[in-house]
């Protein structure tokens, strides 16, 4: 463990990336999921197939190839949209950290519009029908009631969708971000002896998983606190 | 449930402007492999350092550019250079002729060859003294060169049934001849030298083959790499590179790894 | 921004070349898999904690980190340690093929063993008891009662994973092994135009995922066949 010793502050440079990557494509997942969901329960044929479109391809794509898709050609595109717009553009560039995170929104946003769309269908039509009966708005309806329901259903597979996110940081050393397997790799190069950098590199992991795990029970402790016999 | 959408849509928005960035022109991205000792790699203190690197400061001194360093895995150099994400590739990558149908390269800052390693248990002669290939000999060997090499290039021309293997970096490579996944590697022979044969891993190793430098695989040597089109940015690093080859930077940067010189004026063998 | 199309057709069958060893890596690790998952399984539900600890653990620590990591350990960490090396099991790892599987197999096991109890835990326990009544042996029970209604329940998820499975599979280019990524991404680095091959590698994929969904469907609804269904609204 001691070839490791060198390395140390870079393992908690490149943690900390790994835990920003999360936080950046959680908020892109759940506003992906929120935006399939909500196209694949609207009246909208057209807004249905395309997040059937969405979800069908990025759970049918290994999680590998979007990235790489994503990172050589994205800059492409957009160049060229943006270039439409303003001329002036030079090139527009996504550097592997957005481009790592975008990525793992689409591909978790696309399991996660799944989750979201489920747990939507499962709110008690007969909550909705108190909360009209009462007279409250349909706005607040949607926040005070629909909302913390599905929410309460949707955590479960929520706490799979957040460890997905977390796991799938790991791939985005491929496409060159700093990240743990990527310092593990290069503390490989240096020292040849890759043990004890792949080990570490997996109990930090591991670290993070147990966090995660141990937040989406505490949430869904809270959620289901209501509930009678929920201890 | 429009609701939803119009918030969702607008926190996409704002996600994806904070995904986009314009680069100035001021500043040159260097892309290199960070995993390629002792051209270009991580040191214990997770600074970059090596030949290329100390090449890539000294050009740039010299153009009045700064310098930001992106890391990317070989078989993508090319490709990610062309999708922007650098401007500029040092590292190591030999000037040959399929790669200049792409991208253009500075006058070359170092010499470009390859030779193969292989066990000391290896008895049997692999070239003639002509330095050609046996190719019988080769047979039932697995070799391990890098994916998009000079070195890969230069044995599916020359012997295409060779059992190639091909990497995704350079030292997972060293690592398999080490624990036999592989029995020969093609690599750089200063690479091979500095960091394997003369270290204790290296000890059960050798080279293989004579020096392999044939122009049409290996180039005049390796160059700077950058986009097409922009003559007046290569117009100024080929005079950089000429001026650190002649104020003897290129050697100083040599010597710090070296005992020799490795640049195209002052290799021998 | 052009697609060059005729580069794209000509990929394709080259890329095709791997999928042998795509299938056989998916069928191999999903056997394999499947058992270690099965073993898991009785491991962590029998009751006694010398085996459904060990059990738990192991499904932790699996599930619980990327499978890229478990991939780079079992390939670049085992073979630097000496006794590795000096084992039985070294013609097995020194093949990237090999590693490619241990390392798929140990990851899989831990997923599907974790969704086999998903189905087992929701075996009514009325039907349970009734065998019970019947006096059906406890393994009696377990072989005749649990296993088939686990089986349907935990299918829907176990198609899941084998997708998910699937997906790995591309992983294993990062180390050596020659399949239809790897392939692709030989292929990207020699001619620069990554978009066109790896969309054209991505629609590969979904063919094949749509192939392995309209499986399970099938297997699904026969094994569904004696329940209810409910009309669609």
């Amino acid at each position: 463990m001691d070839a490791t010793i060198g390395w140390w502050d870079d393992f908690f440079w490149a943690g900390l990336e790994v835990i920003q990557v999360f936080f950046v494509a959680m908020v892109g997942t759940v506003a992906l999921g929120l935006m399939g969901a909500a196209a694949k329960l609207s009246k909208s044929r057209t807004a249905q197939k395309i997040a059937s479109g969405y979800t069908i391809f990025f759970r049918g794509t290994p999680e590998i190839l979007v990235l790489f898709i994503i990172y050589y050609g994205s800059a492409i595109t957009l160049t060229s949209i943006f270039q439409f717009f303003d001329p002036t553009i030079k090139f527009v560039d996504i550097p592997p950290f957005w481009a790592g995170s975008f990525g793992i929104s689409l591909i978790v946003g696309a399991y996660a519009t799944e989750t979201f769309r489920g747990a939507f269908l499962g709110v008690d039509p007969g909550l909705i029908e108190a909360s009209r009966a009462l007279g409250i708005s349909n706005l607040k309806t949607f926040f005070y009631v629909r909302v913390p329901e599905m929410w309460r259903l949707a955590l479960p597979p929520f706490g799979n969708h957040m460890l997905s996110v977390i796991k799938d940081t790991a791939l985005i050393s491929i496409i060159g971000l700093d990240e743990l397997l990527f310092v593990a790799e290069q503390g490989m190069g240096a020292t040849a002896k890759p043990f004890p950098f792949f080990f570490a590199v997996g109990g930090i992991y591991l670290a993070f998983s147990t966090v995660i795990t141990l937040t989406a029970m505490m949430l869904e402790k809270r959620a289901n606190r209501h509930l009678e016999g929920s201890r | 449930m429009i609701k939803v959408f119009k918030i969702a849509t607008l926190a996409a928005t704002v996600l994806v402007a904070g995904f986009m960035q314009s680069a100035s022109a001021e500043k040159l991205r260097v892309g290199m492999e960070c995993t390629y000792a002792p051209f270009n790699f991580k040191n214990a203190s997770g600074d970059l350092d090596g030949y290329d690197v100390d090449v890539a400061k000294g050009a740039a001194k010299l153009v009045g550019a700064e310098l930001e360093f992106v890391c990317q895995k070989w078989d993508g150099m090319i490709p990610a250079l062309l999708a922007n994400k650098f401007d500029l590739i040092v590292a190591s990558m030999s000037i040959t002729e399929k790669r200049m149908k792409k991208i253009d390269f500075s006058a070359p800052y170092r010499i470009s060859v390859g030779r193969l390693v292989g066990s000391n248990s290896m008895t049997t002669p692999l070239f003639d003294d002509a330095g050609k290939p046996i190719a019988e000999n080769f047979a039932g060997l697995k070799i391990g060169t890098g994916r998009a090499t000079t070195y890969s290039s230069w044995f599916e021309a020359k012997m295409p049934s060779a059992k190639v293997i091909l990497y995704d970096s350079s030292e997972a490579m060293y690592l398999d001849l080490e624990n036999g996944r592989v029995d020969m590697i093609m690599t750089n022979p200063m690479k091979a030298f500095l960091k394997f044969l003369s270290k204790p891993n290296g000890k059960g190793f050798k080279f293989v083959s004579p020096q392999i430098d044939e122009k049409k695989f290996f180039g005049v040597g390796v160059g700077i790499g950058m986009r097409k089109g922009n003559d007046a940015l290569k117009a100024k690093l080929d005079k950089a590179v000429k001026t650190l080859s002649t104020n003897g930077s290129l050697e100083k940067y040599a010597h710090k790894y070296f005992p020799f010189a490795i640049h195209n004026e002052k290799w021998t063998q | 921004m052009s697609i060059d199309i005729a580069l794209t057709l000509e990929s394709i069958p080259k890329m095709l070349m791997g999928i042998g060893v795509t299938f056989q890596l998916l069928f191999i690790t999903l056997g394999l898999g499947t058992a270690l998952a099965i073993v898991l399984l009785l491991m962590r539900i029998s009751g006694r904690w010398y085996l459904s600890v060990p059990s738990m653990v192991y499904i932790y620590v699996f599930r619980g980190t990327p499978i890229l990591v478990q991939v780079f350990i079992i390939y670049h960490g085992l073979p630097g340690l000496e006794f590795v090396r000096e084992s039985i099991f070294w013609p097995i790892l020194r093949d990237p093929f090999g590693c490619a599987v241990v390392a798929l197999t140990l990851n899989t096991g831990a997923y599907v063993s974790e969704i086999l109890r998903g189905g087992v835990l929701g075996v009514e326990r009325g039907l349970l008891e009734a065998g019970s009544a019947l006096g059906l042996s406890v393994r009696q029970r377990f072989i005749y009662i649990t296993t088939p209604i686990a089986v349907r329940l935990a299918t829907p998820a176990y198609s899941n994973d084998v997708i998910s499975l699937m997906k790995s599979t591309a992983l294993v280019s990062t180390i050596t092994v020659v399949d239809m990524t790897g392939i692709a991404r030989t292929i990207v680095a020699e001619t620069y135009a990554p978009y066109e091959i790896f969309l054209s590698l991505a629609i590969v994929y979904l063919i094949i995922t749509w192939g392995i969904q309209k499986s399970f469907g099938a297997f699904e609804r026969r094994m569904s066949r004696h329940v209810k269904q409910e009309t669609a609204a």
